[in-house]
């Protein structure tokens, strides 16, 4: 059973260490992503801010839904992910 | 029931789960993550035997040095309480799991020291920030203020040079803090101002952060600073909570222990690393002190 591809994005800095954490989450976990460096791309930043009201990465979103920081438990149940 | 359980995985955890199973002590260890406080680090350039690496880079290694030793491992979580049952300890996990062990070995670390003004909490990233490595790049040609002047602050500072227009930095002390070398490249910059005997009294924000209120220590003066992010560097507090009612805590609330066996005041509880009153906060020190408590552990458990 295939559950329905969520779209991933997530807003993040160079130097961030809970955003490698995060990607190299995704790519364990085989989910596509979109990635911006909000450090360079200041619409992305504004976008950042304006969806989440946060200046802190990492910043993801899944299908809309917002989360601030890296949680490995909170990720794999929004990304629907069989442990 | 185990031989021994471990509550923490930075440097002081992960070598004491290393020794632990090369000494085939029955073993578990209990994290939320690996590598420390160094974790977030940029560039560490003290860690004996590598010239350079991202602090990323060696909680990956220290966590794979790990997982290569026969040892229990339970991730993603950690030691929230202890009590004492015959025999023994019972630790319950924020998960819910509860682990009985003949001893226990605390190398649950520090985490950040907070402000606690009105305003911290509520702009919490939202320009209040406590990882100025990672948080650095989004304060590109603002004003930001970097609070305590020990090494983490004038690391902060470096990290916020290449991006933010102007940085003010506020110390309550007289002087600054943190090593000389680093001091000498914040001080030659102008973009850095210094304000000592200044006390940050609220942050102050509408969606994000716009100002800070401080005293002025010099005339007793109380100031408004428009300014859009604020880094705390202000130290660190023990993670003693799994513990502190078994064990002596001194009164920075770390463990007092027995700098010789790394024995604390309670029997079969030993302790390494920033949760206790060890003098200096080293990641080399912190595994050097853990393999001094596992030693102690074998020593112990072999003698009976």
């Amino acid at each position: 059973m295939t559950t329905p591809k969520k779209k991933v994005i997530i807003y993040s800095t160079p130097t961030c260490v809970y955003c490698k954490m995060a990607k190299d989450f995704f790519q364990k976990n085989g989910i596509e992503y979109t990635e911006h460096d909000v450090a360079i791309d200041l619409k992305a930043r504004e976008e950042m801010v304006e969806k989440s009201g946060q200046l802190g990465v990492p910043v993801i979103d899944i299908d809309g839904e917002i989360t601030v920081g890296f949680d490995p438990d909170h990720l794999t149940h929004a990304l629907g992910i069989k442990s | 029931m185990q031989d021994l359980l471990i509550l923490g995985g930075g440097p002081a955890g992960v070598a004491a789960g290393v020794y632990a199973a090369r000494k085939k002590i029955k073993s578990i260890l209990v994290t939320d993550s690996f590598g420390g406080q160094s974790l977030v680090s940029a560039d560490v350039q003290n860690w004996i035997g590598v010239k350079s690496a991202s602090g990323y880079d060696l909680a990956k290694k220290m966590e794979e040095h790990l997982r290569a030793q026969d040892i229990e491992i339970i991730a993603n979580d950690l030691g929230l309480r202890t009590e004492k049952i015959r025999g023994g300890f019972r630790v319950t996990t924020k998960k819910g799991k509860t682990i009985d062990a003949k001893n226990l070995l605390i190398t649950t670390g520090s985490r950040r020291k907070k402000l606690g003004i009105p305003g911290e909490a509520e702009y919490d990233g939202k320009g209040v920030a406590y990882c100025s490595t990672c948080d650095a790049p989004i304060f590109k040609d603002k004003k930001v203020a970097v609070i305590g002047a020990g090494n983490a602050g004038l690391e902060a500072i470096l990290d916020l040079l290449p991006y933010a227009k102007e940085i003010y930095l506020f110390e309550r002390g007289e002087a600054l803090k943190g090593d000389m070398i680093t001091q000498e490249k914040i001080k030659n910059d102008p973009r850095v101002k210094i304000y000592l005997r200044a006390i940050p009294l609220e942050i102050k924000g509408d969606k994000l952060v716009n100002g800070l209120r401080y005293r002025n220590l010099a005339d007793d003066s109380s100031v408004e600073m428009q300014l859009d992010g604020v880094f705390v560097e202000i130290g660190s507090i023990p993670n003693t909570d799994p513990v502190k009612d078994l064990v002596k805590l001194n009164e920075f609330g770390e463990i007092i222990i027995n700098h010789k066996t790394q024995r604390t005041s309670k029997a079969g509880i030993w302790a390494a690393g920033d949760v206790t009153d060890v003098l200096y906060k080293q990641n080399n020190i912190s595994m050097g002190d853990a393999v001094k408590a596992v030693l102690n552990i074998y020593d112990n458990i072999n003698k009976k």
